[in-house]
């Protein structure tokens, strides 16, 4: 990256030198010409010019300045005055257009510097722009690598570099800032043409960013993703697989579903080169995030109603709130309307009964009849409660429509408990059991205390003929103590729930203040996505691809004599090395493990060849095939192999180009695996003890 | 090391233990049971509660976090959040009452494979009130069936008499230093928290000493 960024200064520092030369020659061709002028006019007409044009200039800057000055001043009055200067300007305007639609020069001499220039800028942003559609990802693209079999491994690599990289920046707004900005020093200096190359720079900074995000390319990756009715990145999974399987692999190492958003996400940001176009499209992806919710659109490859799933990924688990809120807002809306008209029409069934002196007609309006045979409307009423009646006016008891509970992600979660640990507060509870005891009323006037404890908690109810307890209460004919009673718990002195239940009021769920509040809840994942920290993001994104890229391969592999073995090492050491934490430290080893099964999806013959090699070491050392240890033998035998190959002289140019990378790639990095291996080509004890060595088993 | 940590923290090991179970199995009484040797009437829990409590086991000071969940449907989903990182569950029911042991398997297991993030957390059957056994419904057979079938161990005990209270938590808490994972966090819960205290400690001097 950093030479990519120096080459793009240096070209532009050439742009500027090239302008900078081209505008000396056209100032002196002006300074010429106006001689010439002088010839031909009577001296009065530039009596005042003269001694400026005379004053002697030792300083090159002054001078430079001062010519420009001089140039302004004085092309108003060639204008009126020359027909020549009028037919040169013309000329010039015409040669734009000419480059802008045909891209050649055209003929006028005095034309040609700023033909030259403006040519060369465009060359410039043509080669730039074509960089950039080499390098840009594309739907086309992305649609034809889901032909193989699971996602390339140079995808999964990709995203392990960023992990690396993302975690020695500091924000995502310094990833996307790091290649430009020029330098204080520069800016320092106060020259005019160095102000003017940091200005320009700056607007070609800007310009870049703004054209990554309406690059069409971009957009048109932006609409597949979110897409609800597409099949974007859908590959093939083998239907036969246990369901069980399938399902628990992303759950185990907190990755995410296959197929969801996350996923799709994660091998798109794989595809890109540079962490700064990861970084802009991410933040694309949160400006259509944004967008959904205003919309109150589902985002697609997410369930729309179910609460985050902590086993997977925080990423997955945020965006499962926000279809979650979603499905709540609209509830809720309908709800409201639902309430709404009842009332309407309660309101219109009375003035009917008023005028009609006819009885309301109670099909679409709830009441319940008070003991004083008083009508009043249920509010929020959901169904009936089984055959409940109310203990004291016998109506029938009906659920009423309930407010539901916080939508916690897993970090949420953690500062919830440790708020309460700290506060002793019990406010969640209270204010839910506070919030149903007033929808209950609503939806059940005339209830008591006991009414709702026999909806809410029926083991703290003993109705009298079910009772086995030895009673000391005695039948005093009272209607309440004849149907039964609360449990002794519930009776004591000082209960919460008594006091709630006499400070509340009958208030239906859709009217009560939110007992959890979706904006809010969306607005802070939202802004915890433009915070996200890179690492954070890039490793969530590559452990989910990670995931997919198993779960696809199991069904493949599993059923192979050949491979089977090796497939569920290599599954085993991902689970292990994504449930502990650290993984900033293990996606090399998790890379070359994804490399491995890769190949015995694509290469099966090379990958027999190895497990060959590899068991003849082991059969050789004697040494019992423990999971770990097979995984070292292996890699070490890749590297093996590769010196063996690049040696060989028949290797062709492009083989061994591609060999050559990997290599440098596997000894930049330090192994996981430990020490590489002697050089010499036969297993040996000392071979097996550096191994041994080499690889600790936690 | 662990020397330095154990004077400054008091402890040892760290671990969080859940209670759930149908409401009114008893599961407040046997934690105020173990907590404080209470014997009372405990009100219904609203939502959650929680009591620490400092154990001493295989030569371990440990300090157990033990949340007391509702066990009314209505709170399930504000109790589902406490699953996350226990590192022991219980599971209580009622042997005078037949539909608390049923719902064991149709419910609670269920709750335990859906919130619970620890995948080797240790899970251990309780049945309750055998002070009541004129009433008992559910046979210790029943119980130690239903503990193999779900991975559980299992204890019968009173939270009124006491029988057997103590015992249930100090197995639990030895079986959880059993399993490397569990005990690695609950020695890393420790260390972060005695972090969180010395970042603390300076703060407090830069405010002039004020340490109320």
């Amino acid at each position: 990256m950093e030479e990519e960024q120096q080459t793009f200064v240096s070209k532009a520092r050439t742009a500027f030198h090239s302008a900078a030369a081209k505008a000396e020659r056209v100032l002196l061709d002006f300074k010429s010409d106006r001689e010439d002028h002088d010839k031909q006019s009577s001296p009065n007409t530039f009596t005042g010019q003269q001694p400026e044009a005379e004053s002697p200039h030792t300083d090159e800057n002054d001078s430079k300045l001062h010519s420009e000055s001089k140039h302004i001043k004085w092309r108003p009055p060639h204008l009126g005055i020359k027909q020549d200067w009028q037919d040169k300007i013309k000329n010039i305007r015409r040669g734009r257009k000419e480059v802008e639609d045909t891209d050649k020069v055209g003929d006028a001499s005095m034309a040609i510097p700023f033909y030259d220039d403006n040519l060369y800028l465009l060359n410039v942003k043509n080669d730039l722009e074509a960089k950039a559609s080499e390098a840009m990802p594309s739907v086309e693209g992305l649609t034809a690598a889901t032909k193989d079999p699971i996602p390339p491994s140079s995808v999964l690599k990709q995203l392990a570099i960023a992990v690396e990289a993302g975690s020695k920046a500091k924000s995502m707004k310094d990833v996307i800032a790091s290649p430009g900005g020029s330098s204080p020093a520069r800016e320092r200096a106060g020259l005019s043409l160095s102000a003017v190359k940091a200005l320009v720079l700056r607007e070609k900074e800007d310009k870049l960013t703004s054209e990554f995000t309406s690059n069409e390319k971009v957009v048109q990756l932006i609409n597949s993703l979110f897409d609800p009715e597409g099949d974007f990145l859908r590959r093939k999974i083998d239907s036969n697989l246990e369901e069980t399987a399938m399902t628990s692999l992303p759950r185990d190492i907190h990755g995410a579903p296959p197929e969801s958003l996350v996923v799709k996400l994660a091998e798109i940001l794989g595809n890109y080169k540079t962490l700064r176009k990861m970084a802009l499209f991410w933040c694309r992806v949160v400006a259509e995030l944004r967008k959904l919710w205003f919309e109150e659109q589902y985002l697609p490859g997410v369930p729309q109603d179910e609460i985050p799933d902590l086993k997977s990924c925080l990423l997955y688990q945020q965006f499962q709130v926000i279809n979650c809120c979603i499905s709540r807002k609209r509830f809720r809306i309908i709800a409201t309307e639902s309430l709404d008209s009842m009332m309407m029409q309660a309101n219109s069934d009375i003035k009917e009964s008023t005028d009609c002196s006819a009885e309301a007609s109670a099909s679409p309006v709830l009441y319940a009849r008070l003991n004083s045979g008083e009508l009043v409307l249920r509010l929020g009423a959901d169904h009936p409660a089984g055959d409940m009646t109310l203990l004291e006016t016998g109506e029938p008891v009906y659920s009423p429509i309930t407010q539901e509970g916080p939508l916690l992600t897993e970090d949420l979660i953690r500062e919830t408990e440790e708020f309460v640990l700290r506060t002793g507060s019990v406010g969640a509870g209270c204010s839910q059991l506070l919030s149903d005891m007033q929808a209950f009323k609503a939806a059940n006037p005339g209830c008591i205390l006991e009414d709702f404890v026999r909806w809410h908690s029926p083991p703290d109810w003993t109705d009298n003929e079910a009772s086995t307890e030895d009673s000391d209460v005695f039948d005093s004919g009272e209607p309440l103590s004849a149907r039964g009673q609360l449990s002794r718990r519930m009776q004591k002195e000082g209960n919460l729930w008594r006091e709630l239940w006499e400070t509340s009021k009958p208030v239906p769920a859709v009217k009560q203040a939110p007992l959890f509040d979706e904006d809010l809840a969306v607005e802070g994942i939202l802004n915890a996505f433009e915070e996200m920290h890179p690492s954070d993001l890039f490793g969530q994104l590559f452990v989910s691809l990670l995931g997919l890229g198993f779960g696809i391969a199991e069904p493949m592999l599993s059923g192979n004599s050949d491979f089977s073995k090796l497939f569920y090492d290599c599954k085993e050491y991902i689970i292990t090395a994504c449930q502990n934490n650290k993984l900033n430290e293990k996606v090399d080893g998790l890379v070359q493990v994804y490399e491995t099964v890769e190949k015995m999806l694509l290469n099966p013959e090379e990958a027999l060849k190895m497990i060959k090699q590899t068991e003849e070491s082991t059969t050789v050392t004697g040494e019992p095939r423990s999971p770990f240890k097979r995984l070292s033998l292996i890699f070490g035998g890749k590297d093996k192999l590769l010196r063996k190959s690049v040696s060989k002289d028949q290797t062709n140019d492009e083989e061994k180009s591609g060999r050559q990378s990997f290599s440098s790639f596997f000894d930049s990095k330090s192994s996981l695996f430990g020490k590489k291996p002697p050089k010499s080509g036969s297993p040996s004890p000392s071979e097996k003890s550096s191994i041994d060595t080499g690889w600790p088993v936690v | 090391m662990n020397s330095s940590s154990g004077q400054s923290s008091g402890y040892d090991l760290s671990f969080k233990i859940l209670l759930i179970g149908d409401s009114a199995v008893g599961k407040s009484s046997l934690l105020v049971s173990f907590i404080s040797n209470s014997a009372e009437d405990i009100a219904p829990t609203i939502g959650v509660d929680f009591k620490i409590k400092m154990l001493t086991v295989g030569g371990k000071r440990l300090k157990l976090t033990i949340w007391d969940t509702a066990g009314q449907e209505r709170f399930r989903t504000l109790t589902s959040s406490y699953y996350r990182g226990a590192q022991g569950i219980i599971l209580v029911y009622d042997v005078t009452r037949r539909d608390t042991f049923t719902n064991l398997s149709e419910v609670w297991s269920k709750e335990v494979e859906l919130y619970s993030t620890n995948q080797n957390c240790v899970k251990m059957l309780v049945g309750n009130k055998v002070d009541r056994d004129s009433e008992r419904v559910v046979s210790k057979e029943e119980g130690l069936a239903l503990a193999e079938e779900l991975g559980c161990l299992f204890f019968e005990c009173s939270a009124k008499t006491r029988e057997n209270v103590e015992r249930c938590f100090e197995e639990l808490a030895l079986k959880i230093m059993e399993v490397p994972s569990l005990l690695e966090e609950g020695s890393t819960a420790v260390k972060r928290n005695i972090l969180k205290q010395q970042q603390e400690q300076p703060q407090a001097s830069e405010f002039g000493g004020c340490c109320s």
